[in-house]
């Protein structure tokens, strides 16, 4: 299963970002393999709806879990209907993010709220 | 720390609060994400000392040279934006159809300037701001450029005031988004009831209470304690209410900000609010 961490930098030893739709990078294990990758966040380089190209781009990468601070309400909601699990999470090392999620001290982000609107 | 100043609705005195705010806070980093209509800038004699252009959209063009003018791309179009095998930049939105569509690979998306983007020095800090080009509006991109840079000059001790944009769309997320507080800035006004009702709600999903402010709040009592009752009901803080004043004209007209007029009622209750916000916030 694969899981994806909003962060400020490459591994895991750089930090999570509260930000999702805007953060710099994605830092994803394979709790198989214990793999760990590392893509650049499309929804940084997208006028609007950055919050909608960093779900997808992740739906694409075959992700099951997302960690991060919050998510905006179109992200909440893509997130949601494609049945992948967000966590909360306080700005922290990303190893130590993965280590309170394997003992299962993160929440599940479970707020819905209205979305907006329009391209910009 | 972040600290965003919002309204929901625009012509609240946004600016006006997030002004005199950043004056009584000193030290301080500003950052003018109301791109759209951006003046706050207009309050102060700065000095800019960086400055680069902002790319952001991006508008389709045709090679000439190898288009057939077979007309693919005109009727692809969802914006009306192609005519006579030209793009007309204004009109077209970047979707990319016409690139998808050209059997010649003949269309290509190209970054197009949106504005620039001005780093200006203050007396007591930067203000980081950007003056957009006809034709283009402020984006989450353009926000998340503007705060980049502001924290460049500053540290987790110092205080950045964000004068966001009205409306709850992706600039307003933009500027939410990692934040630490936001303040709401509505008039009693049913729209003002209507726009605080929204604001809130898209804040509470970055997990963030507001901390609300009803300005010129003596103008319509009632509606002012209808406002006061939601904010009860939601369980947030009112941290302000200021009286109507001749006197924030007069600050508007001559670009001071109304901290510095005293005998102004309206500056006695921004400068009692800021206490309220230093408690909560530091």
């Amino acid at each position: 299963m694969k899981i994806a961490i909003s962060a400020t930098g490459q591994t895991v030893d750089s930090m999570l970002d509260k930000r999702f739709g805007r953060c710099q990078y994605f830092v994803i294990q394979d709790t198989e393999t214990g793999e760990v990758e590392t893509v650049e966040n499309k929804g940084l380089t997208s006028e609007g709806g950055a919050g909608i190209a960093a779900s997808q781009q992740l739906i694409d990468e075959g992700v099951e879990v997302i960690i991060t601070g919050n998510l905006g309400p179109n992200a909440f909601e893509l997130i949601e209907k494609s049945g992948i699990k967000a966590y909360k999470c306080h700005e922290m090392v990303i190893r130590d993010v993965l280590e309170k999620y394997g003992s299962g001290e993160l929440l599940e982000i479970e707020e819905s709220g209205p979305a907006h609107h329009g391209g910009h | 720390m972040d600290l965003v100043v919002l309204s929901g609705k625009g012509g609240t005195g946004k600016t006006t609060i997030a002004a005199a705010l950043s004056e009584l806070a000193k030290e301080v980093t500003r950052v003018d994400c109301d791109v759209d209509a951006a003046n706050l800038h207009l309050y102060y004699e700065g000095k800019d000392i960086a400055r680069e252009d902002f790319y952001g959209g991006k508008v389709a063009y045709i090679d000439g040279n190898i288009c057939t003018r077979c007309g693919s791309c005109e009727h692809v179009c969802r914006f009306d934006a192609i005519e006579d095998f030209r793009v007309m930049p204004l009109a077209c939105e970047g979707c990319g159809a016409c690139t998808l569509i050209c059997p010649q690979d003949a269309i290509e998306l190209k970054p197009e300037k949106d504005g620039d983007v001005y780093t200006t020095q203050l007396d007591d800090g930067i203000l980081s701001r950007a003056e957009m080009e006809i034709g283009s509006d402020g984006s989450g991109m353009l926000i998340t450029l503007l705060r980049r840079i502001a924290r460049k000059y500053s540290d987790d001790e110092t205080l950045t005031v964000i004068d966001g944009s009205p409306g709850i769309g992706c600039p307003v997320i933009a500027s939410i988004t990692g934040s630490d507080a936001v303040l709401v800035v509505t008039e009693p006004t049913q729209s003002g009831l209507s726009d605080l009702e929204r604001v809130v709600k898209l804040s509470r999903h970055f997990d963030i209470d507001p901390m609300v402010c009803i300005n010129k709040y003596d103008i319509n009592e009632d509606m002012g304690k209808e406002i006061e009752a939601f904010v009860e009901e939601e369980g947030l803080q009112l941290v302000g209410k200021i009286p109507f004043d001749d006197l924030v004209m007069e600050s508007i007209h001559e670009l001071k900000p109304i901290v510095y007029y005293e005998g102004s009622s309206a500056a006695k209750a921004i400068k009692d609010m800021w206490l309220t916000i230093k408690s909560l916030i530091f």
